[in-house]
């Protein structure tokens, strides 16, 4: 007897139900992922030019072998592995920090999390534009050169000099992010019960102990959760080097979505846009699994 | 019927969404035109709502809408045209930046004019090569535009800059590069800056520094539009850069600067765009003057930049004659004229300069504009690779600025291996989609 003849009236309406439910996002993701991606694959094995599409000629793998002798490539991911690297370690800890200080109550204490939020509300265009003046160069037009200046110390370059320039933008990134990370690590924090705490206190233990042996652990899902988006959301670093770099200067903040934008959009070689795209697509897709396995096995 | 609902309410939703997409019906008879064009200060926005309100009243038949789309200093229209090309989603009439009309002709994605402005004889010279490819005109303009040397007279009168020098300069007798590093210097301060030569981040930059090339004995591309190498990557080009980079890594000008420096008296000068005129009589706090664009010492070749948006029909376009018709009206002396006194930019058309609309051109800064542009105007290069030059130039020289800015110092070789790159890539460019 087959399993579908087992199933019950009730049965069949529930997984009907389940079918009718999940089906708009499948479809949405068939329509927006499944489908972007395999035409994404088709264009990689074509020299396609942007504003020639009736002029594709099949080009095997030759799109993917010119991306291995292409140094801007090589560039663009070794500065997106940059930022990932430094920006989730420190956005993931400035956000537990954050959360840590605003889990407590005290007066006032909505305040702050309304202030630390508050650039998660504001669009990342319209901050990158913001910090690009903060940081601009000139003393008398930056304003975090015209602090420096009036203590007496050199300006800095801080987004035309590519030895600060990703620095700066990791921490304007790490500025903007951190509310959202908090607002997470906050919700995992009220779910510890408080007589762990308490327990912990009666027998000795130090804050220091409670946060090691009692917060921490207790967290792990969470910090697993907020390492993974943390980690997806750095690799697709765009944005704050669009609006504040272009990708300079000499490539310090070329970023490998902002690579295949300009590759794609403002050279017109659409086709090897797309091959560096499906390529990066399989390291994020390798980095989230091995990310995963990591944290499962911890 | 219960259990049906959510598919049929999918599906209701995605129907709806596929008719929200499609194109507009003509149940009405008339030919419907679309125009895609940057988006543009009020008066131009305001402008182009009469103009075609007067179209359509008069033109039942041909109806015509006009969209704005952002441009953002940068590629961000090119952009929406490039996925427009691919999805078939172009506009009727398309406004394309100059030297981008070489571009969009090679590519077929426009058609030619000729047809419909046999006689062109009334606009500039400059204007007509820009928008000519292969010797066919492929968009037609009613604007122009330039760079000249703008300067705050209050700031180089405090800086022991003889003023009255610069207000008397005629087209004959430039300054020199000499002449503006002289002033960049002796304007440098505390408080602002000497000068300013970064427009933008985009195509500002190779449009407001060519002059600078051609005076100095070589343009950034070949004349047939087919080769940048020895050309970009020459010594002179070098030698240009090299002037330029000097005065960021010497501390006469902003490697970032902010937006309208000049108007903040943030600089004392500034290679500026004739559009800048309006806005400083509009909000400069200051006396300020403008002076033609400085030449080489070298060459002493007084060159300045011109083009500017122009429209173009698409391939994709179901009524050509309908749209052409209305470019017969658009580029006519009197929309022309009250055009460029909305825009404050100088006219294409030599009949367009008796209109009382255009008055403020006959003396002053505008007046200098037109002179400049009738007797020095040299087009953009003519390349259906210029897209792609445009972004590793403009990308090369923000490297070399940021360069000369941290080190404080001019790297000559490293101009030249950026410059080398930008080469290569023209080449590939080229010799991958229009050689044969």
């Amino acid at each position: 007897m087959s399993n579908e003849r087992r199933l019950s009236g009730r049965q069949k309406s529930e997984r009907l139900a389940a079918y009718a439910f999940t089906s708009p996002a499948i479809i949405l993701l068939i329509a927006f992922l499944v489908v972007p991606m395999c035409y994404t694959l088709y264009y990689s094995l074509f020299k396609y030019h942007i504003i020639r599409p009736d002029d594709m000629r099949f080009a095997g793998l030759d799109n993917y072998a010119k991306l291995f002798h292409d140094g801007n490539f090589w560039k663009a991911l070794k500065n997106t592995a940059y930022f990932t690297v430094i920006v989730v370690p420190v956005q993931c800890a400035l956000a537990l920090g954050l959360a840590l200080l605003v889990s407590k109550r005290f007066k006032g204490v909505a305040v702050f999390r309304t202030m630390y939020f508050g650039p998660q509300l504001t669009s990342m265009v319209v901050i990158s534009v913001l910090w690009a003046v903060l940081y601009n160069s000139n003393p008398n037009t930056g304003l975090i050169n015209s602090v420096l200046a009036g203590l007496g110390m050199e300006p800095v370059n801080f987004l035309t000099n590519e030895k600060t320039a990703m620095n700066s933008i990791i921490f304007m990134s790490a500025w903007q992010g951190a509310g959202y990370q908090m607002m997470i690590f906050l919700a995992g924090l009220q779910g510890i019960p408080s007589s762990l705490y308490e327990a912990s206190s009666i027998d000795g233990a130090s804050k220091l102990k409670q946060f090691l042996y009692i917060t921490l652990p207790s967290l792990k899902g969470t910090v697993k959760y907020v390492i993974m988006i943390t980690m997806i959301q750095a690799m697709k670093l765009f944005t704050q080097p669009y609006v504040m770099t272009q990708g300079g200067p000499k490539n310090a903040t070329k970023t490998m979505v902002y690579y295949i934008y300009t590759q794609g959009f403002q050279k017109g070689n659409f086709g090897y846009a797309c091959a560096i795209a499906a390529v990066f697509f399989v390291i994020v897709v390798a980095m989230s699994l091995i990310l995963q396995k990591f944290t499962n096995e911890e | 019927m219960k259990k049906r609902s959510p598919a049929l309410v999918l599906a209701l939703f995605m129907a709806l969404s596929l008719t929200a997409c499609g194109g507009g019906a003509e149940d009405d008879g008339a030919v419907h035109l679309t125009i895609w064009q940057p988006t543009d200060k009020e008066a131009v926005e305001n402008w182009w709502v009469e103009k075609l309100d007067e179209w359509n009243s008069a033109h039942p038949g041909i109806q015509v809408s006009r969209e704005a789309i952002d441009r953002s200093d940068s590629y961000a229209y090119d952009n929406k045209i490039a996925t427009a090309v691919t999805s078939k989603q172009l506009p009727d009439i398309l406004f394309v930046d100059g030297p981008q009309v070489s571009y969009y002709a090679a590519n077929k994605v426009t058609i030619p004019l000729d047809a419909y402005f046999p006689d062109t004889s009334d606009f500039a010279r400059s204007t007509i090569a820009q928008c000519t490819y292969d010797g066919q005109l492929y968009a037609i303009s009613a604007s122009e535009s330039s760079v000249a040397f703008y300067y705050n007279k209050e700031m180089l009168r405090e800086c022991g800059v003889d003023v009255e020098d610069l207000d008397a300069r005629t087209i004959d007798n430039p300054i020199t590069w000499s002449e503006m590093l002289d002033i960049a210097e002796k304007c440098t301060t505390g408080s602002y800056v000497g000068t300013h030569i970064v427009m933008d981040h985009g195509e500002g930059l190779p449009y407001a520094l060519e002059p600078m090339y051609i005076s100095n004995g070589r343009d950034y591309i070949s004349a047939d539009g087919t080769t940048a190498d020895t050309y970009v990557n020459s010594a002179e080009a070098v030698e240009t850069t090299a002037f330029l980079a000097g005065l960021i890594a010497d501390g006469y000008a902003n490697v970032d600067p902010i937006t309208d420096e000049f108007l903040n008296k943030a600089c004392a000068t500034m290679l500026g765009g004739s559009w800048e005129v309006a806005t400083l009589e509009a909000s400069a706090g200051f006396d300020w003057g403008v002076t033609y664009y400085p030449v080489s010492d070298e060459t002493g070749a007084a060159v300045s930049p011109c083009g500017d948006w122009s429209a173009a029909i698409t391939k994709g376009c179901e009524y050509p004659d309908e749209a052409g018709q209305f470019l017969q009206w658009l580029m006519s002396t009197d929309n022309v004229a009250t055009y460029c006194a909305a825009v404050a930019k100088p006219a294409t058309r030599a009949s367009a300069y008796d209109h009382e609309s255009m008055a403020a051109y006959k003396e002053g800064p505008r007046a200098l504009f037109v002179e400049q542009l009738q007797n020095t105007a040299v087009p953009r290069p003519r390349s259906p690779s210029y897209a792609t030059f445009s972004a590793d130039y403009a990308e090369a020289m923000t490297n070399i600025l940021a360069e000369a800015a941290s080190n404080h110092s001019v790297d000559r070789a490293y101009i030249q291996e950026e410059f080398n790159r930008v080469s290569d890539s023209f080449t590939e460019d080229y010799t991958s989609y229009y050689a044969e």
